[in-house]
This record gives structure tokens, sequence and C-alpha cells, in this order.
């Protein structure tokens, strides 16, 4: 027994420990920072996503507006009154009533000289 | 141990050493000795500095209708050395873009990493085919964000508005003169992209966001260029005219309310029009002006009190030779009044009063008037006009400046000039931007009037506005002008067009008119001017009977939008009498 005892290995199982901790918080460490660095990745890839729905959507809002542009200007509402699709009448001196006379006080056309401003 | 296992030992351990450091020097060598060339070249491969385009401010009218705005589109690139299957894409980007299969392989065979396949692309198309070429896994065709210019109205105001070359700088009109707050600020920003050419966005770099361009707010009410668009238009249908120029202006602030010329052309269809459609003749084309110069001889006399509107001047029964040559008039008339001689345009009458006056003073009020200089309105391309100074006049000059020969003014010009006269003497730089806001509608910039300087007294304008009064009436040379239910003061010219090899074209005029209304409160100032227009006799060539209806017309329809109320029921004046047209007679 105590022959068999001496031949052991002593183990310092407080080192052990220690180094096992400090295994598991390397392995952690480097885990975690794979696991970050993906993380980081597919964020990075769902902002590109997101920047191009939004650079779409904005795009597609262009398209919206310049087509009410084309569909509202004057030239495109002549046309459409030419064609018959929009009926206008013109008003009559007789038809427009005047509530009041249009007030003018007379510093209304008093004109200053100043100098523009700039942009900064 | 033995001895023999110690060596090997020792052997084995200074392999490993010689080999590890080995390592370690290529690796010192590699990541500091040629950390600068290997960076450049991976950067070089794989980084890139991405181009983020501002977008260009938009034009709108005073009412916020818009003029010029951009639709996006795309601009479709090919990277060479990207590309996966060659055939394949020149087949499928080929069907898409609509392209000859001939001329993108030519463009991919020269494996350069940016060639330009097609600008322009609506992306309705580059959606499309974004969405096949990722089906397909093809490689190495990229989409560029970008916009192109469209003018919703087409022709209306083009010379005012003008148009962008196809890096989008301005190269006409406002698009031109105001560049530098239109265009707006790129902006950039450091990516790095995988093998596939897909951005990395974890090592994504500096960047710096675009600043939008600043959008312009002319002057210009669309509804009175509408106005004004047809009735040019008109007038172009019945008399023909080489050229066409309108312009109404606001007198107390200078604004440009709307400006036409003819001929015109299609802003988005630019590339189709001929140098001449694109001229701004209100600014560009210089003039005889013919008989509505006789204001600045009437204005100076009157300002310089050698007359007063009563005082008669003996107008040598319609020929005067002055100088060695005969000076005519239109009709004969004996003594005519100051007044008189801007209501029936003596040319005789008007070269008396500068006579009065003196070469070097009259010069001195043309110039006050503004002829001979430049306006400084936001458009470019603008001339001076043609003035010569008293020392380069001839004899005669003196009698023939008056009636509006020898000299060379702009539309432009002669707009501003009655404009004075309406703004009791003051004259106010003409101006066609409002103001400068951000996208957002924050004002960065707005342009107040500018009062140049007081040409003439206030007493001396009213003086001269009675009798331009005088003109659109029964008696005066433009009554075809008068509009029901508004005093308007006017006045007509009629010159016999300048032929470029010297002399006067015969049988060709320019006929204008220019004046005011409501007389007693003007609103706005008009000027028409027609050169060489058709009309069915020769006798009708003549500012009081072309160019007086059609600012009637156009006077009248401004009166109805702007809401002006009529003062009184004033009846339509009779027409004018016919008159023969002699040889350098201005009217």
């Amino acid at each position: 027994m105590n022959r068999s005892r001496r031949n052991w290995n002593a183990v310092d199982a407080a080192s052990l420990a220690r180094w096992i901790v400090l295994t598991a918080f390397l392995a952690l460490t480097g885990l975690s920072y794979v696991y970050l660095t993906l993380q980081l990745y597919h964020l990075g890839e769902r902002k590109k996503a997101l920047e191009n729905e939004i650079a779409s959507l904005r795009s597609q809002n262009d398209v919206v507006s310049a087509q009410i542009a084309a569909l509202t200007s004057r030239t495109a509402l002549q046309r459409r009154l030419k064609e018959g699709y929009l009926k206008m009448v013109p008003i009559t001196e007789r038809n427009i009533v005047r509530l009041t006379t249009p007030a003018r006080s007379a510093e209304e056309d008093l004109v200053q000289p100043v100098a523009n401003q700039t942009v900064h | 141990m033995n001895w023999n296992s110690r060596v090997r030992c020792a052997l084995v351990s200074l392999a490993f050493t010689a080999l590890f450091s080995a390592f370690s020097f290529r690796l010192v060598y590699l990541q500091i000795v040629k950390h600068e060339e290997y960076a450049g070249l991976a950067a070089e491969k794989h980084g890139e500095r991405q181009i983020i385009r501002a977008e260009r401010g938009k034009i709108f009218d005073v009412n916020n209708e818009v003029l010029a705005h951009n639709v996006p589109v795309e601009t479709v690139v090919a990277d060479g050395t990207h590309l996966n299957d060659r055939a394949a894409i020149v087949d499928l980007v080929s069907a898409g873009l609509k392209m000859p299969r001939e001329e993108l392989a030519e463009k991919f065979a020269a494996d350069r990493r940016y060639v330009i396949i097609k600008r322009d692309v609506p992306t309705a198309v580059t959606e499309s085919l974004r969405v096949q070429l990722r089906a397909r896994n093809l490689r190495g065709i990229y989409f560029e964000h970008d916009a192109t210019r469209i003018y919703p109205n087409g022709s209306m105001l083009c010379h005012v508005i003008g148009f962008t070359d196809f890096e989008h700088r301005g190269i006409q009109g406002v698009e031109a003169s105001m560049e530098e707050y239109l265009r707006g600020q790129d902006g950039y920003r450091f990516i790095e992209h995988n093998r596939a050419g897909q951005e990395i966005v974890l090592y994504r770099g500096q960047e710096r966001a675009p600043r939008n361009g600043y959008d312009v707010h002319l002057t210009v009410d669309l509804h009175l260029q509408d106005i004004v668009e047809s009735e040019i238009d008109a007038a172009v249908r019945e008399y023909h005219p080489a050229k066409a120029t309108i312009i109404l202006m606001r007198p107390q602030t200078g604004e440009i309310l709307a400006m036409a010329n003819r001929p015109n052309f299609d802003l988005n269809q630019r590339s189709q029009a001929a140098p001449e459609q694109m001229k701004n003749r209100a600014i560009i084309d210089l003039m005889e002006p013919g008989s509505t110069f006789k204001i600045v001889a009437a204005a100076a006399a009157l300002n310089e009190r050698k007359v007063n509107p009563g005082t008669e001047i003996f107008c040598e029964h319609g020929l005067w030779n002055f100088g060695g040559t005969p000076l005519h008039d239109h009709r004969p008339f004996a003594d005519l009044s100051v007044k008189d001689i801007l209501i029936k345009s003596s040319n005789i009458g008007a070269a008396k009063l500068a006579l009065g006056v003196g070469e070097q003073k009259f010069y001195e009020y043309i110039r006050r008037f503004g002829f001979g200089e430049r306006s400084g309105i936001e458009l470019p391309g603008e001339i001076r006009g043609l003035i010569r100074s008293p020392q380069s006049w001839s004899k005669i000059s003196i009698t023939r400046i008056p009636m509006g020969q020898e000299i060379g003014v702009t539309p432009l010009q002669m707009t501003v000039a009655m404009a004075t006269i309406a703004n009791d003497g003051k004259l106010v730089a003409p101006r066609i931007v409002k103001s400068i806001t951000t996208p957002e509608g924050k004002t960065i910039s707005s342009f107040s009037p500018t009062i140049v300087r007081q040409v003439i007294s206030p007493q001396t304008a009213r003086q001269i506005g009675d009798a331009l009064r005088g003109v659109v009436s029964d008696r005066g040379t433009a009554a075809a002008a008068a509009i029901p239910g508004f005093t308007i003061a006017g006045k007509t010219g009629t010159a016999q067009r300048v032929d470029p090899k010297g002399g006067y074209e015969s049988g060709k005029y320019v006929v204008s008119f220019s004046g005011y209304l409501p007389a007693e409160h003007p609103e706005f100032v008009g000027f028409v001017v027609l050169d060489d227009a058709h009309t069915s006799k020769p006798e009708l060539n003549y500012g009081g009977l072309v160019a007086g209806p059609i600012f009637a017309r156009i006077g009248e329809k401004a009166a109805r939008y702007l809401d002006l109320q009529p003062k009184e029921e004033i009846r339509k004046a009779l027409p004018v009498e016919t008159v023969a047209i002699g040889k350098a007679v201005a009217r």
C-alpha cells in the first residue's frame, strides 16, 4: 500500500484546475471571437440588405414622384384638355364677385436696396 | 540518456529552431518589411473607393411647380476580371439592355476592371437583369445608382431652364448659372469586396455622406408663362416671324414673370435641337429697338428740364434734312408737344429732343437706362448690347439713335428701360431666381430686389407714363394694344431689319411693343418683339398692329389671372389708321 502510494505522481489539483480554467477561458474567448465575428458579418449582410431596400424604396418613390410630376405638369394637363379628358369653362367677369377691393399699403411697393445673402 | 541520444536531440532541436526561425524571419519580412507593398496589392484587388452620387437639386417656379427634377436610373458596368461565363453574360445582357452582342463582346474582351456598358438604364430593366444574373449565378456585371434629368413641361421655358450634359453639369440656362447650388457634393465610401465582387460590409472603411444639391426657385410664374407661350405660338402661326421674344416683368422688384422665345426646343429631346433653337434671344440677341427707344430721348429732355410735356416742337412737316441726310416721319406733322411726339411717334420730334439735350448728356441717359451693360440676370451668356460713345458718332447719329437706330439692345434691356418708367424712374435689376432652399425646404439664400439707380425723377417718369397712355388710345400708334377696363401705357416700335452685310434689309421689319398695366399702378411690364413678321399687307407690318394686339391678349389674360380689378368700363380703342412705310423710318 505504502509502496504503491509512493510510486504515484503527485498531481497538484489546484494547478491543474488553474490550467483547465485558463484553457477553457482561452477556448471560450476564441469561440466568442469567432461567434462575434460571424455575427458582425451577418449584421453587415443585413445592413447591406436594408440599405439596398431603402435605396430601392427611395428609387421607387422618385420614379413615382416623376410620374406624378409628368402627369400633373401644365403641358400634360393641357394635352388632356385638348383630348377632351378634362373640361374647363372660363369664368366670365359677370360671375366673379369681389367682396373687397384688394387693400394696398403705401409702403407695399417700396423697394429697399439690400445685398444678396450668400451660401455658407 | 547517453551521449548519442543527447546529440540527436540537440540536432533535432536545432533543426526545428532553424526551421521556425526561418518561418519567423519570413513572417517578419512579409508582415513588416513588405507590409506596404502587399497591403497595397490587396487593397487594389479587393478594395475600392465607392462614389455615392449626390442628387442634383430641383428647379421650381414661383408656385413650387416642378420645372426640372431627377429620375433614378442605373449605369450598367462590368468588371472584366470577375466575368465567369462571358458567353452567357453577353446573351443575357444583350437581350436585357437591347444592345448588339458584338458590341458587348468587344467591351468584355478588354478584360478591364471598369467598363461602362450602358448609361441611364431604367431601374425596372436593371432589376430584371439583376434577378436573372443572380438566378444563373453569373458574375461580373454591376449596377451603379445614377439619375437622369427630366423636364416635365417639355419645351415650356426651355431657354430659361437650360439643360445638363451627360455628366450632369449644367450647360445652359439656370442649370448652368446655378450650377454651384444645384450640383451638390458626391460622397464616398472605402469598401472591400470578396472574390465574387460582393461588398464585405464588415471591412467598410472611411465614408462621407453625399450632400444633395440645393433646390432653385424661380420668379417665373408658370401660369403667366403658359399665357405667353400660347400667345407667342399663335403669333408664330399667324405671322411666321424668323424670331420672336416676349418678356413679362414686375417693375417694382425686377422679377421676371415669364420669358419665351421662338424658335424653341424640347428639353427632353435636346439632342435633336439645332443651335439656333437653343438661343435665349431675350438676352443674347442684338436688335435695333426702333421707336420704343424714343422714351429715352423724351425722358432725357424732360429730366434735364430742356422741355416740359406741353412744349411744342416743330416737326418739319414730315421731312427734315439734317447733316445732308433726310429724316422722315411716317406722317407729316407741324408742331407737336413733347407728349404728342411719343403718342404720334415722330422721328423728327425725337431727334430734336435729343439735339436739345446734347450728345454727351444723351449718351449718359442711354447708359443710365441700362443700355450697353449687362443687367446681371442669373442667366448665362447675356450680352452688353452695342452702344457707341459720342466720340465715334457720325454727324447724324444724334438724330438716328433717338428713333432706335445705330444702336443694338437686347429685348431684356428694353423691358428694363420700360420698367424704369413704370417704377417712378428707379432702375431695378432684373432677376429670375427667387430663392435657394435645401431639399428639406430650409431657405439658404433669398434674393431681394436691388435698385441699381434712380435714372430719372419720379415726376419725369410720370410725365412719360402719361404720354405712353396716350400711345394706347385712339390718337396713338397702339390703339390695338388697349384692354377694356384697364389703362395701358406703352410704346410701339417698327425698325427696319439690319442686314448682316451692312445697311437694312428691304421690306423686313422688327416690330415690337413695350408697355405696362395698369398704367396707374403697374403690376407688370411686357415686351413683345417679332423679327421679320409676315403680314397679309406690307402696311400692316407695324408694331402697333402686330405686337400691340399680342400684348393686349397677354395683358387681358394676365390681368384676369392676377385678379386685377378693372377700374372702369373703358371702351376698346378704335383701330389705328394704316400708314405707308417709308425708308429709314422707325415708328
